[in-house]
């Protein structure tokens, strides 16, 4: 019988990184993998001559060589870095309305702080002060938690103790009048997926501030890149992958995991499991909720399902610039309101005036469509639980009712894009559901409000021996959070073995 | 264990009630994974076991298999998409996509219309071999060629060849009973007269719906042949159909029909996103591409390692993925024409000859992955599935 030092079920972000890291420290790795290509939401499809990204819009965390961020730090400590191209993103983001109104903010404070006083003169002494707070905040909570000082203390850090808890849209509310700088000031919870008053300050500002000094970056060859070199590190490491094949059970006795039974029917041993599946799949279908705490699986069921998304992938026969489109990340905004009034629009199955993000990748990388060509990814967030509710016959006709609604408010902003273009393809709450197996296709996994957090949740911990999580269901979602998490799971194996060894 | 800091942070007592509130109201009910699962698997089945409800006899090498579910609902489709028939014939597990001829408007059933292919493995034992109340099996629907309400015209220029009638027939029987706001003219080239497939019914439908236009194109026509001769040239479609700035052209038929009609169509002016192309299989003669390296014959047996598996031969003019079904290696596939990248494969070793237009992700040429459906061995090689 096949037996590995670890199995590592998915190739996710956090799959890939805790394989590639164990068969780094020299462990006979299993990697398993349902679909037929590493990535997970990383990754990219091909129709006609355009290869679309499917999920990495502002890749955070890289930073530069002389000043790296984390995600540097564990890409470099995979080595694969020097195999991989980055493109920083010369914009924070843009926001733009059907009025005319058009911001852009450039990676970079002193700009920022310019950009806005413009737009918004009235409001010149609260934007100092806020982004003042968002500085002193990130360092208080580098200085804590980064740094992990012993002796961290309310006097030393007073602002992380008073505002890491905080609901973002009071302070924005402390400080500002103006709807619409507070809206363009909050865009960013579409990253996250909660409200602004669902949402920690400590999102908002840890996300700023991450983007300001760390910039935004894409990848030449977008995120399927990321996802194969990773992956081709792993196994010039020696690691074993296997494609098209799932896992169906994980075997366990007395709280400690055997190994898996895969999706092919055979049976493989390890003492070690990562896996990079929900909590949900993992406790429910893969282990069996009776031979879990029940203490653990109240827990997990106590805990909301992020948003999914609605997202609509186009080729256009020109250049960004011929349609309009200067910038890379761009926010289109009806409604100023970011509080969980405009969150319930995420449950509707229409589109109307829901924020949304579009992204084109060749502004900043002009290799990245064909010549001549280029390409968006247009996002607004839905919840897919009413998805499930549709009758099937009624799918399609939705699918393209909001698509046909979402190209009018894409419209809005650049008139021209109907009559250029050239390939169309639209993913659903479903999609992300059918791809990617997450439940409800939550695309950020729980939904990133405070309690769910790392401060008040297991993370990558389970009450089976051997066995730990990695991907979005660990903590936060997004790029730099997943591909960390495996890293993470992957030191605690590790360690789980040299503590054995001694 | 000690205390964190956070514990002392402004909010914390209250998220931990909320918290421990959460515990209390969480649902005692098991996941409920099983739900979405059937759910997805409504609308994107990975198998379907059909049976054979009937056979219609549409020409003499043509046959149409009328199939429905054995057990459940079919999911929905788009008119336009296909099958992937998964199928075991003389010991070879291989598979084959066939347009979906039947309407979306109902599913009581799904048709596929099945033409003779010469020496084709798979058509002839469907032809010859299977009867109704035989049950096949195959994949949900597939494919990216339909009418798109987003961008596509609703003026359709079609061209088909031969058994590339079938996606057209679709959509035509969906505009008829729907009675959608389209107007579709119909190029269909064959060779013969005695070759249309569905001849009846396309006249039938153009002579009661003005909609719908038809125009069979005989290229070797007898003599007293009434209609359209010759092939489908841009004269003829600017004839017919007039000015088409506004309008989609859709295709679906052998090589050698795009070869021909795609520079013709080019001469009318239609730009690139107005053309909608179907997959229509791997090159029928991969020696005859402009890059293929002459020094190798067509004949010549190369062998193929799978990494931890099986060692196969293979000739050097076959796909690689068919060489490795004749083996007894079965990759996943759907298309089988270069795009969905199903069947994609690590080489690690060695060189395959891949046309230049398949569409490979491009950090999936950098490691060496490639489509075998539409590769072809000009060495010996080691892959990895």
């Amino acid at each position: 019988m096949a037996k590995y030092d670890a199995i590592v079920i998915g190739a996710g972000n956090g799959g890939l990184t805790a394989s590639t890291a164990l068969a780094q420290k020299g462990l006979n790795v299993l990697l398993l993998e349902r679909h037929n290509i590493p990535g997970g939401c990383a990754t990219s499809f091909c129709r006609g001559r355009f290869e679309f990204e499917i999920a990495l819009h502002q890749l955070s965390g890289l930073g530069t060589t002389e000043m790296p961020g984390p995600l540097r730090m564990d890409l470099d400590s995979l080595g694969v870095m020097q195999d991989l191209e980055f493109v920083e993103i010369s914009d924070l983001y843009s926001v733009q309305n059907p009025d005319g109104f058009h911001i852009t903010l450039k990676p970079n404070k002193e700009q920022i702080l310019d950009e806005l006083k413009n737009a918004f003169p009235h409001e010149k002494e609260a934007i100092d002060g806020f982004f003042d707070l968002v500085y002193q905040y990130a360092n208080d909570m580098i200085g804590a938690f980064i740094f992990r000082d012993p002796e961290a203390s309310r006097e030393k850090y007073p602002n992380l103790y008073r505002y890491a808890f905080k609901p973002a849209q009071s302070v924005i509310d402390d400080f500002f009048t103006d709807p619409l700088l507070k809206a363009v000031l909050s865009v960013y919870w579409g990253y996250l997926g909660v409200s602004t008053d669902q949402m920690a300050f400590a999102y908002l500002a840890m996300i700023l501030f991450q983007y300001i000094v760390f910039k935004p970056f894409h990848v030449k060859g977008g995120s399927q890149a990321l996802s194969n070199t990773i992956l081709n590190k792993f196994l010039s490491h020696g690691g074993t992958v296997r494609f098209n094949c799932s896992a169906e059970r994980i075997l366990t006795e007395g709280g400690t995991v055997q190994g898996v039974v895969t999706g092919q029917g055979d049976v493989v041993r390890s003492d070690y499991i990562v896996s990079n599946a929900s909590p949900m799949v993992t406790y429910g279908q893969l282990i069996g909720e009776e031979q879990i705490p029940e203490k653990t699986i109240t827990e997990v069921k106590s805990r909301q399902l992020s948003t999914s998304a609605f997202t609509m992938f186009v080729g256009f026969d020109c250049n960004p610039e011929d349609i309009g489109i200067h910038e890379s990340t761009n926010f289109l905004m009806v409604n100023t309101d970011m509080t969980i009034n405009n969150h319930d629009r995420m449950r509707r199955l229409d589109i109307d005036d829901e924020l949304m993000v579009l992204s084109c990748y060749d502004v900043s990388d002009p290799e990245f469509s064909p010549e001549g060509a280029c390409q968006t990814n247009i996002v607004t967030l839905k919840y897919g639980e009413p998805w499930l509710r549709l009758p099937p016959q009624q799918y399609l006709d939705v699918k393209y009712r909001c698509a046909e609604k979402m190209l009018q408010r894409v419209q809005a902003i650049y008139p021209d894009i109907r009559a250029h273009i050239e390939e169309i393809e639209v993913g659903t709450p479903l999609t992300h559901m059918r791809y990617l197996g997450h439940p409800l296709g939550a695309i950020y996994g729980f939904e990133q409000q405070t309690k769910n957090s790392l401060f008040f949740q297991p993370g990558r911990f389970t009450p089976i021996k051997g066995l730990y999580f990695a991907g979005c269901w660990t903590g936060d979602g997004g790029f730099e959070p997943t591909l960390r998490s495996g890293m993470a799971a992957a030191r605690s194996i590790t360690k789980q073995i040299d503590n054995k060894n001694v | 264990m000690k205390k964190g800091i956070w514990e002392d942070f402004d909010g914390y007592d209250s998220i931990n009630e909320e918290i421990k509130a959460s515990h209390i109201t969480a649902s005692k009910r098991a996941f409920e994974l099983d739900f979405a699962d059937q759910y997805i698997k409504r609308l994107h089945p990975d198998r379907l076991a059909l049976k054979i409800a009937d056979i219609i006899q549409e020409t003499p090498t043509t046959k149409t298999f009328r199939l429905v579910s054995e057990d459940n609902e079919l999911p929905p489709f788009q008119a336009g998409q296909y099958l992937s028939l998964l199928i075991e014939v003389q010991g070879i597990r291989t598979s084959r996509p066939y347009s979906i001829s039947s309407q979306p408007n109902q599913i009581g059933y799904y048709d596929i219309t099945v033409k003779q292919v010469k020496n084709g493995l798979v058509s002839t034992f469907l032809l010859n071999h299977v009867n109704i109340g035989d049950s096949l099996t195959v994949s949900g629907p597939q494919g990216n060629f339909y009418f798109n309400p987003l961008v596509h015209d609703e003026n359709m220029i079609c061209i088909a060849g031969g058994s590339g009638i079938t996606p057209f027939m679709s959509m035509i029987r969906e505009i008829v009973d729907r009675g959608l706001p389209r107007t579709l003219t119909l190029f269909y080239g064959n060779r013969y007269a005695d070759d249309i497939i569905f001849h009846e019914q396309l006249t039938h439908i153009s002579d009661h719906f003005e909609r719908f236009r038809y125009i069979p194109v005989i290229e070797k026509a007898s003599q007293d042949y009434q209609g359209q001769c010759g092939l489908i040239t841009a004269d003829l479609i600017k004839e017919v159909a007039g000015a088409s700035e506004k309008a989609t052209f859709f295709l679906c038929g052998p090589q050698g029909m795009y070869d021909f009609c795609l520079p013709q169509i080019e001469h009318l002016g239609i730009p690139r996103k107005k053309i909608r192309k179907e997959l229509y299989g791997p090159p029928l003669d991969i020696c005859k591409d402009p890059g293929w390296p002459k020094e190798i014959e067509r004949d010549r047996l190369f062998s193929v390692s799978v990494k931890n598996g099986q060692t196969i031969s293979a000739p050097a003019a076959s796909p690689l993925l068919v060489s490795l079904e004749k083996g007894g290696v079965v990759p996943p596939s759907i298309c089988r024409s270069g795009e969905c990248s199903m069947c994609r494969v690590k080489i690690l070793s060695g060189k395959v000859f891949q046309p230049a237009d398949t569409p490979v992700r491009k950090s999936d040429s950098q490691y060496g992955y490639v489509h075998s459906c539409v590769s072809y061995p000009l060495e010996d090689l080691e892959i990895l599935l």
